[in-house]
């Protein structure tokens, strides 16, 4: 049942023309050149060049692909738009690169029932925009969603700032579309929400490619909400902060994004953008609320004596969309913006009950201080999913390890407080080795034996999530990640 | 920090001690479709369930898990029952961090029961199926229930966070976490929800809460006919979130059609939308029989009675349909139309595209074929939810059949292959 390490020259030829008599010349890329553009997602610390790139326009093409994998026992890995940030689509052990990218249709917008059926390579920002003059919207909005796509979406069970009212990917996705790695398509859900059986839609999201290749989704859209209001708040510590986001949730009220960003970020965003953040403070909170407009401008006082009673420094409230939108470019766009302040970078993504962000957030500035990094904080508060930035040269090697091993004890610390090792991100092949920290081998053995009546032979995605026997790379030299 | 440390408190409902019993009457007390289990069994501890699981599979003993018993009627009979395996001395509340708006429960503990414990920190699980005194929250995610709430709020699945399980064979494993965000390994979470214990017996799961709502206020609409009450279901369910629930219930044993709407936010929001429904009403013609604030014990006791409606019909047939909403009404009229000449009771939220009819009638096979033709002419999904004992052989709880279910075959052969864990009551008899 194993499967094919390296391709020899002969196979990949023998491949490669199989591939271009199912989706054209222009469909199989294998110079070396375009091949090299594959190499990594967001992730790249680790890097390995597929042996051939393949862009069906169709879910019969990629079934045919696959089939063709299936045949010459080569592995597969399936890639959207590469943005991902746990080196979910890195070819390592998989030859074959199946790319989502040429999949951009919408296949139906049922504007009356919120219903939309989107390709798996249509970029998740589309969505938004194919149905907001109908007054709808696909709620989750991770910071990549100009370029990330659907299928990669549900691949990663994305999340991004508005979890916290509204919920991740999975909670949008009513159906898939599947390709099993022997090619079988199944289709999974669908427009209703309870179709009989076992909901296998909600087991394939966040299943990281390895149970096949999504080509299409079934999303659920919501209406716009009636009203938004968002405010910058600025506190003069971190934890004047992080006690303030605690303070909300307690009173009962659960807004629709609440977002910290410390000095280290802030002062990067100006920089960067001119935002018009203090940069002298010590942390700023964007709190969002919607809903229905009559009972919002309350809420918004509420929120704003808590934070006042929390020590706040300063609030200015977004006087407009284009204020509004100003305002999250900046967030969305803070990785980005850290480039300027550092020639390197490494972002995590852990998670802690809320009630325990000022734990974590001492422990990170205790391990970056221990490790002579600097570590700067932005992040989904409201969640308790954190993202530290540890600013460093991966031209130093010593200060290069250093930062590995920091990440890694900050996930510990995660974990020992009672969260996770990953909200958002995924374990693709970067926390491989960490997940042992959540799960207990019965765990993992269960979810390997579900993982085998999805690909009994180990070919979609293989070397993710799991440890295989070919194992991870040992070395890794963290170099820049890009946005969350 | 507000909201103060993780509350630990004891299972203060368990009977105490490991039992097993041949009782007859307690055999009887949770046969499923006519079919007796051998022995009932509630182990005192989760240790002794896996036990318990673990020799019933090494004697080749089939085992349905089941908590009080108050739903086991989904689902088709089992092909073998040998054992009842009764969550419900397993009540422990493992760790509530209110401000974290999270809860770790052990499955055998009952809705009511937490949310006992949830309303002292003005919090809520709001999932509101039928009987929640009965009903434990193993027995809310195996059968995967919900309610009038759920269209505003979200199904099982969009609450629960992380899961302990033991597997067919008597293994341990868990899922998921205790954080809200968590992507973590696979989400077996959802593979269990609505599973109906064909593939684990779910021991703990920890959920999502949410703050209670500042106000809420019921209101009663009484519309002149069914007619009339159909005609206002597309205005209804244009109320957003502030409309917590929007349920109208038709039955042969009350005079008039009624909507039934349970308001909730904060108090501008709930004033607002209150008058958008009397506007509505006024519309079209309907009376306005209640209008009264939420916490009130006539408000309750309304909200209760749309929610438990589906159980506590005389009739022994009922059936949920879930359509679109745009073809909601038309399969609402259809079914109340279909089924006019037998004793009924029906809720209709235009929002989920539910119907539910509880019908008591002398030939439940016509009218189930009745309702199924009527559901698939839609393309509305349909549960056969209870049906008599007689047409155990015959009946198809479930339409229509998935198309990927050689793939939930394989599942169930993988996870249970011999088997133990409630053999055929699932989809297709899996």
């Amino acid at each position: 049942m194993s499967i094919q390490g390296p391709l020899g020259a002969a196979a990949r030829a023998r491949l490669q023309r199989a591939l271009v008599a199912v989706v054209g010349a222009d469909g199989v890329l294998a110079d070396a050149a375009d091949l090299r553009v594959y190499e990594c997602d967001g992730y790249t610390i680790e890097r390995s060049v597929p042996a051939l790139v393949v862009l069906p326009r169709t879910t019969d093409e990629v079934a045919r692909v696959v089939r063709l994998a299936a045949e010459a026992e080569v592995a597969f890995v399936p890639r959207g738009a590469g943005t991902g940030l746990s080196g979910g689509c890195l070819p390592g052990e998989a030859p074959l690169m199946i790319c989502t990218s040429r999949m951009r249709r919408i296949r139906m917008l049922d504007v009356a029932n919120r219903r939309v059926v989107a390709e798996a390579g249509v970029v998740n920002a589309t969505v938004s925009r194919a149905v907001r003059d109908a007054g709808l919207y696909y709620v989750p909005d991770p910071s990549s969603q100009n370029a990330c796509t659907i299928g990669g979406n549900v691949a990663e069970n994305s999340g991004g700032p508005h979890t916290l009212k509204y919920g991740v990917t999975t909670n949008h996705v009513l159906g898939v579309e599947l390709v099993l790695a022997d090619g079988e398509v199944v289709e999974l859900g669908g427009v209703i929400e309870d179709t009989p059986g076992y909901d296998l839609t909600g087991v394939v999201c966040g299943s990281e490619g390895t149970f096949g290749i999504v080509t299409a989704a079934t999303l659920r859209l919501e209406p716009l909400p009636e009203a938004v209001t968002t405010l910058l708040a600025v506190f003069e510590t971190v934890a004047a902060a992080t006690a303030t986001v605690s303070r909300i949730i307690a009173a009962g009220i659960v807004p629709a994004a609440l977002e910290m960003m410390d000095r280290t970020i802030v002062e990067a965003i100006e920089a960067a953008y001119h935002a018009g953040f203090p940069t002298d403070a010590g942390a700023v909170l964007i709190i969002e609320l919607d809903g229905p407009a009559a009972g919002l401008p309350a809420l918004a006082a509420r929120v704003e004596e808590l934070c006042r009673v929390g020590g706040m420094r300063s609030v200015r409230t977004a006087a407009d969309e284009a204020e509004r939108a100003a305002i999250w470019k900046s967030r969305k766009r803070a990785f980005g913006a850290v480039g300027r302040l550092s020639p390197s970078y490494c972002t995590q993504d852990g998670v802690v009950p809320r009630t325990r962000l000022p734990e974590i957030l001492m422990r990170i500035e205790e391990i970056g201080a221990r490790y002579g990094l600097r570590i700067g904080n932005v992040f989904h508060a409201g969640d308790g999913n954190i993202h530290p930035v540890i600013l460093f040269d991966e031209r130093d090697r010593a200060e290069t390890a250093r930062v590995l091993s920091a990440g890694r004890e900050i996930l510990a610390a995660c974990v020992a407080l009672g969260g996770s090792i990953t909200g958002e991100h995924g374990i693709g092949v970067e926390k491989i080795r960490e997940l042992g920290l959540s799960f207990g081998p019965d765990d993992l053995a269960l979810m390997r034996r579900l993982r085998g009546v999805f690909d009994p032979a180990g070919r979609a995605n293989p070397g993710k999530i799991f440890p295989t026997a070919a194992g991870c790379t040992e070395q890794r030299a963290p170099r820049r990640q890009a946005a969350l | 920090m507000s909201g103060g440390d993780p509350v630990r408190a004891g299972g203060e409902t368990a009977p105490a001690g490991d039992a097993v019993t041949g009782d007859v009457a307690a055999r009887h007390a949770l046969a499923i479709a006519g079919v007796v289990p051998e022995a009932v069994v509630t182990p005192a501890t989760r240790a002794a369930l896996t036990a318990d699981v673990r020799a019933a599979a090494a004697a080749g003993a089939a085992v349905v898990p089941l908590g009080l018993g108050a739903h086991r009627a989904l689902g088709h009979a089992p092909a073998r029952y040998d054992v009842a395996l009764s969550t419900r001395a397993l009540a422990t509340v493992v760790e509530y961090a209110p401000a974290d708006m999270t809860v770790t429960v052990e499955s055998g503990l009952t809705l009511a029961a937490l949310d006992t414990i949830l309303a002292r920190h003005g919090q809520w699980l709001p999932l509101d199926p039928p009987c929640p005194e009965r009903t434990t929250v193993g027995g809310l995610i195996a059968a995967d229930l919900a309610g009038p709430l759920r269209a505003s709020q979200g199904r099982v699945r969009d609450f629960v966070i992380g899961i302990a399980m033991v597997t067919a064979d008597g293994g341990e494993a868990r899922a998921g976490g205790r954080v809200v965000k968590n992507v973590a390994g696979y989400d077996l979470m959802k593979l269990l929800i609505g599973s109906l214990g064909t593939l684990a017996v779910v021991t703990e799961a920890t959920l999502k809460v949410r703050p209670r709502p500042d106000v809420t206020r019921v209101l009663e609409l009484a519309c002149v006919d069914r007619a009339a009450a159909l005609t206002l279901a597309p205005r209804l369910a244009e109320l957003g979130e502030v409309a917590l629930a929007i349920t109208m219930i038709d039955a042969t044993d009350v005079p008039r059609p009624t909507w039934r709407c349970l308001l909730g936010g904060v108090a501008a929001d709930v004033e607002t939308v209150r008058g958008r429904l009397l506007d509505a009403a006024r519309a079209a013609g309907a009376e306005v029989v209640y209008d009264g604030d939420g916490t009130s014990p006539e408000s309750g006791a309304l909200v209760a009675a749309a929610r438990d409606l589906p159980r506590r019909a005389a009739g022994d047939l009922v059936t949920r349909a879930v359509a679109l909403r745009t073809r909601a009404v038309r399969v609402a009229a259809e079914m109340l139309a279909c089924v006019d000449d037998a004793q009924v009771r029906a809720c209709f939220d235009p929002r989920a595209g539910t119907v539910t009819l509880a019908v008591a009638t002398a030939d439940a096979a016509a009218a189930i074929a009745r309702l199924r033709a009527i559901a698939s002419r839609h393309e509305a999904t349909f549960v056969v939810e209870r049906w008599p004992d007689v047409l155990a052989a015959s009946v198809e709880v479930w339409s229509p059949v998935p198309r990927s279910l050689p793939l939930m075959r394989r599942i169930k052969a993988a996870l249970d292959p011999a088997g133990t864990l409630a053999p055929g009551r699932f989809v297709a008899r899996l």
